[in-house]
């Protein structure tokens, strides 16, 4: 299999697998989990096919026709980044669905849950190796609707809904700002296809001396900001928390939110490089670094702690990515780009063990837990190898990268110079002393000390071998990477780098290379981090303090107060425009198609009624028009419901004989089956109606309607009669390109219906799409009616 | 409505209705018809029938789940709109091949005939399944 077919299968086979999970849930009941965790070991094997390629430094490349006008193809890029977020979303996937194997009831909603879960591992590989910045926003904007319905799983829950619409509203939002921004590159470049940007050091130079450099960098971090829950739009992942805890293993730390990293290391050779790229992102990543390890202390809830804690994690990765100066655009970018590995392998495994200790003690408070060491081992341990990581211990792998992250602030604290020499190191030791204490007190606040006299169920004990497992895989891989730093900086990190930095990088990551200044930055970490873990509860303490005597000094706040307006804005809008009379619709809808036909007509054209007309008209026709206005008068006239209608109906059979007359028997058929079908639905409505109108209808009302009915009469008859006029001039009839090519190139004779299933298949496609659409909302309307009440 | 007559003309139309409309349905292509007409009309004999013989009547013998009908042939168009892909065309690329069989003498086939086969479904399908839920409705 060729690489090219081997990604376009990993991302679409979990969607066409996902999609008939509700037929292998027939066969497997409730152990479709199993075959959730294989759909992902398949994508898993598929993007490792890719893996030698691309390790070889070389990139991988194919597209599939899709909108050939617009320069839209379907088109797939595989190169090292990409590849190591394919692995890293397929092997988390492969561990998130075995461990929900344990984690989820039975009674829940089993099929529900795994094809959401796939539909987001398939969207997430198509975000990554997507090479066309606008499939690259579809398949994001997909990863954002996965993860609000994940977020929102448990639907009746007030919480999770509020978490998930925060959620979608700020990174759906986010990526709008993206889609902008893309739009703003393709003005300046001519081209949504990124590798043809990246491999052209003439265009990236162009780029960077483009006056809308800026709006374009803005925009697009913007939107990978929101994803990656960095600078003022962290608010929505501490609230996605309501999310099953492996989704949020899944998505809220391991692989959505790192979307927005993976966006800034896809456009780092394009922005890099320059002053803006560094205060932006390296200063939001700062900033959002040490508030959001700061505000970690408060939490007491343990996902609370994990959601901070990622927010700050990723707020590292965005400031690697961030440094830069003119001559070395990439310092940081192999530190994180390995830091970005190693935080998903122990980020994963923390919310997996905050999961198990939910799972056997049903609560996630911190505070009412203590002292379970003796009663969960297992558990202790591999939540310990997980923290530790988080702190940088070392020989863990999070020590490494946690090292590399010192060295290369160092690095950069030296190339600025001036106050920033110590400035840049210090704030990254700050950011790491946070880490350090909020790592411990999760082992302290859960295993250590004593158990609390109440609160907790009285027999715990570690979880089956379906939620250790997993679990302790992830623990295998953080003592793994740490003894063994080669494996993964060589075949992961490694062709990342190349394909960030776009020239061969030479990786060496060792446990010990001497008293560096990184060394002396990590011993400080720690001993600055157990001084203010012994001040740990007064800091939270303080921050209580402060948030409740300011409470609108938040991003909450400000959050809450927009949405809140805007619901209060659009609902006395909406109670405005639908006053609920369905006369009154009409009537507006009726003057505004009079005013939108009468006043071009009346403006541009010469003269209204065209001096050509014919007015010879046949006798069968006088006839026949003779007859329509008898029926029309009925229709109107007649003082009962099912005369009315059968009137109605006769005026419509008229119109069908004028078509025939006038040789179009596809429209003489159409009308007559249109017609006889509105009669039978007419007369099955009125059987359920008074026979009688009796509504009483005032002079003046009547005479209301009878001028707007005669302006629509007037309006109709004016339009005809200068459509029938011909084409005017600067336009050209399309007619004669169908009659010519109906036969040779759709094979048919017969325009019309050649004109609907394939000249215009697509209109049909969309047609047939809003028809089914109708049906499901005259099914709502229908059965959702008595549920008010 | 109910009377004698209504219902013996509806028990005669209703066969030569259904068959003339699967006729529009294929004769579509080169003769004036369709997918759309042919839907349309079968729709128009069934929601006669419900009318004519009430339709708590009719659904207790024939009571098809009409929402199955409208996604199957939203899946046959969309699948016919896709067949094109694997064979290197572009989306809604479609095909054209006369076979000659016994009896029919030359017969076309069109792949966009598939497509129309697929709008008389979803025509039938949620014009039906309005039909019978607005009926349905106390």
């Amino acid at each position: 299999m060729d690489s090219f077919t081997a990604i376009t299968l990993a991302v679409f086979l979990p969607f066409i697998l996902a999609g008939i999970l509700p037929v292998v849930e027939k066969l497997l009941k409730n152990r479709i989990g199993w075959y959730a965790a294989a759909v992902a070991f398949l994508s898993l094997v598929l993007v490792a096919q890719v893996a030698p390629t691309v390790i070889h430094g070389e990139s991988i490349q194919g597209s599939i026709t899709w909108i050939p006008s617009l320069g839209i193809d379907l088109s797939f890029y595989g190169d090292g980044l990409s590849v190591m977020f394919g692995i890293i979303v397929s092997t988390i996937g492969i561990i998130i669905m075995s461990y929900s194997n344990g984690y989820m009831s039975k009674r829940e909603d089993l099929p529900r849950y795994y094809q959401q879960l796939l539909f987001f591992m398939g969207s997430m590989l198509g975000m990554v190796f997507s090479a066309n910045l606008i499939q690259l926003f579809i398949f994001w904007e997909l990863t954002s609707i996965t993860s609000f319905m994940l977020i929102g799983y448990w639907r009746n829950r007030p919480m999770s809904v509020y978490g998930a619409t925060k959620s979608l509203l700020i990174t759906a939002t986010g990526g709008l700002f993206m889609l902008a921004g893309f739009l703003v590159l393709h003005a300046i470049t001519g081209t949504f296809d990124i590798p043809t940007i990246l491999h052209s050091e003439s265009m990236i130079e162009f780029i960077k001396g483009h006056e809308l450099f800026l709006l374009a960098l803005i925009l697009i971090f913007i939107g990978a900001a929101s994803k990656s829950a960095q600078g003022p739009f962290y608010v929505w992942l501490p609230n996605a928390m309501e999310a099953p805890t492996p989704v949020s293993a899944f998505l809220h730390s391991a692989t959505m939110v790192k979307a927005g990293i993976y966006l800034v290391a896809r456009i780092h050779p394009i922005f890099s490089g320059t002053d803006a790229w560094f205060i932006l992102v390296s200063g939001v990543g700062i900033i959002t670094m040490i508030m959001a390890g700061f505000l970690a202390f408060r939490q007491t809830d343990i996902k609370g702690i994990l959601a901070y804690s990622t927010i700050s994690q990723l707020a590292y990765l965005m400031t690697m990515y961030g440094y830069t100066t003119l001559h070395h655009p990439g310092i940081g970018v192999a530190a994180a780009t390995f830091h970005l590995l190693n935080h998903a392998t122990f980020k994963a495994s923390l919310f997996l063990v905050a999961g198990i200790v939910a799972h056997e003690t049903a609560t996630r408070d911190i505070t009412k837990m203590g002292g379970l060491r003796k009663e969960m081992p297992i558990t202790f341990i591999l939540a310990t190898i997980g923290a530790l990581a988080m702190a940088g211990i070392p020989p863990l792998n999070g020590f490494l990268s946690k090292e590399m992250f010192y060295e290369a602030s160092y690095e950069m604290g030296h190339l600025l110079g001036g106050p920033f020499t110590y400035l840049i190191p210090a704030l990254a030791v700050l950011g790491g002393v946070l880490t350090f204490a909020y790592s411990i007190k999760l082992i302290d606040g859960i295993f250590l000390g004593k158990r609390p006299s109440h609160g907790l169920p009285e027999h715990i004990h570690d979880p089956g071998w379906t939620m250790i497992i997993p679990t302790a895989f992830l623990a295998v891989l953080i003592i793994l990477f740490g003894f063994v730093p080669s494996i993964p900086s060589h075949y992961i990190v490694q062709p990342a780098t190349e394909s960030i930095l776009l020239e061969p990088v030479d990786l060496h990551v060792q446990l010990w290379h001497g008293f560096t200044p990184a060394l002396m930055m990590t011993i400080a970490t720690f001993i600055l981090g157990i001084l203010i873990y012994t001040r740990y509860d007064s800091i939270a303490a303080w921050q209580n303090r402060f948030n409740s005597r300011h409470p609108m000094l938040s991003v909450n706040y400000l959050y809450d107060a927009t949405v809140d307006n805007a619901k209060n804005v659009t609902f006395g809008f909406s109670s405005r425009m639908q006053p609920g009379n369905i006369k009154t619709y009409v009537i507006a809808l009726l003057l505004l198609m009079i005013a939108l036909f009468m006043i071009p007509v009346v403006f541009l054209t010469a003269d209204i009624i065209p001096s050509t007309l014919n007015f010879d008209i046949p006798l069968y026709e006088g006839i026949l028009f003779l007859f329509m206005i008898i029926a029309g008068l009925g229709a109107a006239l007649l003082p009962r419901y099912v005369p009315a209608i059968i009137s109605l109906s006769g005026l419509g059979y008229l119109v069908s004989l004028l078509f025939i007359y006038l040789s179009a028997p596809d429209l003489a058929l159409t009308q007559i089956l249109v017609e006889t079908l509105s009669t039978i639905i007419f007369l099955l409505a009125i059987v359920k109606i008074p026979q009688k109108f009796r509504e009483h209808v005032t002079p003046a009302v009547l005479t209301r309607d009878l001028l707007i009915a005669s302006a629509v009469a007037l309006t109709v008859f004016v339009l005809l009669i200068n459509a029938t006029q011909g084409i005017v001039a600067p336009f050209e009839s399309l007619s004669h390109y169908f009659i010519e090519n109906s036969l040779p190139l759709a094979g048919g004779h017969n325009i019309v219906n050649v004109i609907i299933v394939d000249f215009r298949g697509y209109d049909t496609l969309g047609e047939i799409s809003v028809l089914c659409l109708a049906a499901f909302g005259v099914y709502n309307l229908i059965h959702s009616r008595g549920e008010e009440e | 409505m109910t009377t004698t007559i209504t219902k013996t003309v509806t028990k005669i139309c209703l066969p030569l209705v259904i068959l003339f409309s699967i006729s529009l349905l294929l004769a579509g292509h080169n003769n004036p018809g369709g997918g759309f007409i042919g839907g349309v009309m079968f729709a128009s004999v069934i929601a006669l029938t419900y009318v004519v013989f009430g339709l708590d009547y009719i659904k207790s013998f024939f009571d098809p789940d009409w929402g199955k009908w409208f996604a199957f042939g939203l899946i046959l168009a969309s699948l016919t709109a896709f067949a094109a892909i694997p064979f290197g065309h572009n989306f809604f690329r479609s095909a054209v091949e006369f076979v000659h069989l016994p009896f029919f003498g030359e017969v076309e086939l069109v792949s966009a005939g598939l497509f129309d086969i697929g709008v008389y479904f979803v025509v039938i399908g949620s014009l039906l399944f309005i039909f019978k839920n607005v009926g349905d409705d106390e």
